[in-house]
């Protein structure tokens, strides 16, 4: 089996009496695809956040299988942090600069040829598409070759095609020994690209498994009727 | 990697064409207009110091705010805290780039105005109104940094800026005595920051020492102040302060 990159345990997160997140467990192996879903609100950012220190968790830890873990794991938030003025290849270099890493053009070329954004690669990041900014934002995850990325809702708001060349290019980082956790609401892609899912609802994990093991365990025809079941009311 | 950060904050604060206009072309007109109307080599000279010193008020107050809020809202910090890259290299990366652009934009309007004019400086009092600039520029990024920390959207920013601008340029000597306001007015100036650094620009370039001094000092420890302020209140997300309280609207998301 391969090893743990990110053990979190227990995590809770509570604003004033209101509890956001209930005990979440949540494992990554090596060369895993690993899908968070579950519906708005279920506690799904927040549980991010508090994997990648963004917030502090009122109970529960984290744990990764480094210590200087930020410079081998990729980040792809769901808005597009580009700076204004300067082109995709100079946002990539920066961001680059901020992994203290010096990116050459040739460099900083193939990445976004990876994320089929070559022929942008001097135009202004804000002049590009919504779809090639989503590209360019994962782009700038995979910078640095992380070990770990993290995708929050990758394919939202893309057309078909774009929605497609992510997927490989998902399929791709796994295939190259990169782990993956992503978020994503559209099932047919959880279904295509996750080794294993993690459901959650209502701050809590309702499931997890491979997508097999979900759709036995449940008696759902498909990962969609899987998705209904679990958040129905009063789905336990 | 501190260089290529700096040389990306220089091409993307150059990018900032309204503030560019603010703090460049604003000025300059304002000169010409002002100096070509007023015929008095003395009001001249004031013109020219007051026109550089709201150049460096509104390139750094609004610039910076304007500039922050954007970064801030696009999720820039909050990726930033997730690199090995310290938040406080930025930070200062971005205040040099802007100050380095600042001082030329200052250097641009003293070459064209002092010459239109025929308005000369003693060398000695150019080094002291470079380092008055530049202490200047520290204070009202400061500022910028503050009033970001409380603007939640664009339309705040403006509005916060000139609530303390206004008062400022309105309260100081830099187009105007002082001595022929009502006194509460110049008692309200001398509570911020700005009137200290126009008697600086003036006593710089009457190569004034002891006056140049004492604004010195209280300038950077306004710069002081306020820096403390805006790291306390600093927010690397739109929903979280460094310290204090944080934004509902956060436990509402999930």
């Amino acid at each position: 089996m391969n090893r743990v990159l990110l053990r979190a345990s227990g995590l809770v997160k509570r604003y004033g009496s209101k509890s956001v997140v209930n005990g979440i467990d949540l494992e990554v192996r090596e060369k895993e695809v690993v899908a968070v879903i579950g519906p708005n609100g279920a506690g799904k950012s927040t549980t991010l956040d508090m994997i990648l220190g963004l917030k502090r968790q009122d109970a529960g830890s984290v744990t990764y299988w480094r210590d200087d873990y930020k410079a081998s794991v990729g980040v792809q938030l769901q808005s597009t942090p580009f700076f204004p003025g300067l082109s995709a290849l100079d946002n990539l270099k920066l961001f680059a600069a901020f992994h203290k890493r010096r990116l050459s053009v040739e460099e900083g070329l193939r990445v976004l040829e990876l994320c089929g954004l070559r022929d942008v690669a001097r135009t202004e990041a804000s002049r590009l598409s919504g779809g090639q900014q989503k590209r360019l934002a994962i782009a700038v995850a995979l910078v640095h070759e992380p070990k770990l990325v993290f995708l929050d809702e990758p394919t939202a708001a893309l057309d078909p095609r774009a929605r497609r060349e992510i997927h490989e290019l998902i399929r791709r980082l796994a295939e190259s020994g990169t782990s993956v956790v992503f978020t994503s609401h559209d099932m047919e892609e959880v279904g295509k690209l996750a080794d294993r899912i993690v459901m959650i609802r209502s701050g809590r994990v309702m499931a997890h498994g491979t997508p097999e093991e979900l759709l036995a365990r449940y008696e759902a025809a498909n990962l969609e009727e899987l998705y209904l079941k679990l958040t129905e009311e009063g789905a336990t | 990697m501190i260089r290529t950060v700096f040389r990306m904050m220089l091409v993307t604060s150059l990018k900032d064409k309204i503030t560019l206009f603010y703090a460049l072309l604003f000025p300059i007109l304002l000169m010409a207009g002002l100096g070509y109307y007023f015929d008095s080599p003395e009001y001249r000279e004031r013109l020219l110091v007051g026109v550089i010193a709201l150049s460096t008020l509104f390139w750094a107050v609004q610039g910076v705010a304007f500039q922050v809020y954007g970064q801030r809202n696009k999720g820039v910090y909050k990726l930033l805290k997730l690199t090995p890259f310290p938040t406080v290299s930025f930070v200062l990366a971005l205040t040099l780039a802007r100050t380095l652009l600042g001082l030329s934009i200052n250097a641009i309007i003293l070459l064209i105005c002092a010459p239109m004019f025929g308005i000369a400086l003693p060398f000695s009092g150019v080094i002291q109104l470079l380092v008055m600039l530049l202490s200047g520029m520290l204070c009202f990024t400061c500022l910028g940094f503050l009033v970001v920390n409380f603007a939640r959207h664009e339309g705040q920013i403006n509005m916060l800026s000139n609530l303390l601008q206004i008062p400022m340029v309105f309260g100081s000597d830099a187009f105007y005595s002082l001595s022929a306001v009502p006194e509460w007015l110049a008692r309200a100036g001398k509570c911020l920051p700005f009137a200290y650094f126009v008697d600086g620009l003036q006593a710089a370039a009457k190569a004034d020492i002891q006056p140049w001094g004492v604004s010195m000092v209280i300038v950077l420890a306004f710069s002081f102040v306020i820096l403390v302020l805006a790291a306390l209140t600093f927010r690397w997300d739109p929903d979280h302060r460094e310290i204090g309280f944080r934004l509902r609207k956060s436990a509402a998301n999930g």
